[in-house]
């Protein structure tokens, strides 16, 4: 029942570590996330204390990516938030996606890859699947791996079903997944014209013309600076009237966000670009 | 002296909590976070359902919100609430703790690291074990720590775990949490 507790001048020496050593600037994240998930990397891999993780990620590569994919919080479940892929499936997608050139959706951070799928099944259904184009990044390689593969944790296969069924009254979540021995997989034809970019943690390489962003539930792990800092590069990277979505419990609220977004639907979290 | 309060409850707490907010004065002089286990696919209702009774206006806050005296912060549905140590809501959609999202242990936990000795935690009825760690570290940080009596509660599993892993201060009936909040200055 106990867990190792990580203190404050101990969380201080890990981020400057992860600085100095692999140049990868941790402070402006959620200091009590931050906290949890390097405590779960010292209990999962016996490493004792912060010195113990510290001795062994300055020369582990494979720790540190281990660490990336960790920091990149999982999506909990495929279609979370039914209701946003309700309005998504009925008005969103139909009236914007057809006839307009292009559409490029980005998923700033794929992370485990539910929104992505989630994304294509939808389009899919509604036959506009041909008319987008999907970037998806992620600042952990492995994240990437595991998506292109289509990989997910098969313990997800009721909650993902039970939120298909609160979307579409017919057809069925397993036409786009099978199971190999204890591993499922999503049918990877889903995002065959998918880009995929490993970024760096300042994402200055960002994809520009961009028509939707989805990025919900990942910006929570950051700090109001970095919230403010991504909300930016995810403005320079829309089109002017390009949308963004974020989680129904989060909110753009910088100085003078308001000259940059309309919040165009409160309840799913939905924000449009202004035009000038 | 309190800076705020931490209450926690599962199956059976309803009741419970809805007569607690519909005790407290107007000008309740802290803030009241709330982790109560919810259907996670089932966004509202819940905060409407305890406003209804509620002296103080009940919410699910925003991602970095600031916690403010008076006012009640119920954890949303499928998100984790911490409390960071500048007095913010930090919201999660980390794994499930104690198959729970939101898990009453990681708000208790956070709100003792946010708040320390400054602190006083209630746990209510409820039909598993989440809290019980929580309560036992806001102990730990000098908090005040109350556990509904498990002879009035519905469920006792929740509170009986953490009578078993914390010397409470109080073991207080309904009636007693409501008198005791009322002489907090």
């Amino acid at each position: 029942m106990n867990r190792y507790e990580l203190g404050i001048v101990d969380t201080r020496n890990i981020i400057k570590t992860l600085q100095d050593v692999y140049d990868y600037d941790f402070k402006n994240y959620a200091l009590t996330f931050f906290k949890r998930r390097v405590e779960k990397i010292i209990i999962n891999n016996n490493l004792k204390d912060a010195d113990g993780f510290i001795r062994k990620i300055e020369t582990d590569k494979g720790l540190f990516e281990q660490f990336l994919q960790e920091i990149c919080v999982e999506n909990t479940e495929m279609f979370r938030d039914p209701s946003l892929w309700r309005v998504l499936k009925e008005e969103f997608f139909p009236q914007i996606v057809p006839g307009n050139g292009n559409f490029k959706i980005w998923f700033p951070e794929v992370s485990s890859g539910e929104e992505l799928f989630s994304t294509a099944i939808v389009l899919k259904k509604l036959n506009l699947l041909k008319d987008v184009q999907f970037i998806a990044s992620s600042i952990s390689e492995l994240n990437i791996e595991k998506t292109t593969k289509g990989l997910f944790d098969p313990k997800k296969d009721e909650v993902n079903e039970a939120n298909f069924t609160r979307i579409y009254n017919e057809g069925d979540l397993s036409d786009f997944y099978s199971h190999e021995e204890d591993k499922a997989y999503w049918d990877t034809s889903l995002i065959e014209n998918t880009k995929f970019i490993k970024q760096n943690i300042i994402f200055d390489d960002y994809p520009k013309g961009v028509k939707l962003v989805l990025f919900r539930n990942q910006m929570i792990y950051y700090n109001q600076i970095l919230q403010e800092r991504f909300t930016k590069i995810i403005y320079n990277s829309l089109v002017p009237g390009g949308h963004f979505i974020i989680g129904n419990n989060e909110k753009i609220d910088y100085w003078n966000s308001d000259k940059d977004f309309t919040l165009i639907n409160a309840d799913e979290g939905i924000y449009k670009k202004k035009l000038v | 002296m309190y800076k705020a309060l931490v209450i926690g409850g599962s199956a059976g707490s309803f009741q419970v909590i809805t007569r607690i907010l519909s005790s407290l004065p107007k000008n309740f002089p802290l803030p009241v976070l709330l982790c109560l286990h919810r259907l996670k696919h089932v966004r509202s209702g819940f905060v409407e359902a305890l406003s209804i009774k509620s002296t103080i206006p009940i919410v699910e806050p925003f991602d970095k919100e600031t916690i403010k005296p008076g006012k009640g912060y119920l954890a949303p549905a499928n998100y984790h609430m911490y409390i960071e140590l500048n007095k913010r809501i930090a919201l999660s959609t980390e794994e499930p703790v104690n198959h729970s999202r939101p898990s009453i242990d990681l708000t208790f936990e956070t709100a003792a690291q946010a708040y320390r000795d400054k602190l006083i935690g209630i746990i209510l009825s409820g039909a598993n074990r989440d809290g019980a760690y929580g309560l036992k570290k806001l102990k730990q940080a000098g908090g005040l720590a109350i556990v509904q009596d498990p002879n009035e509660c519905q469920v006792k599993t929740m509170t009986e775990a953490s009578l078993k892993l914390t010397t409470v201060d109080h073991i207080f009936t309904t009636e007693q949490i409501i008198k005791f909040l009322l002489n907090l200055k």
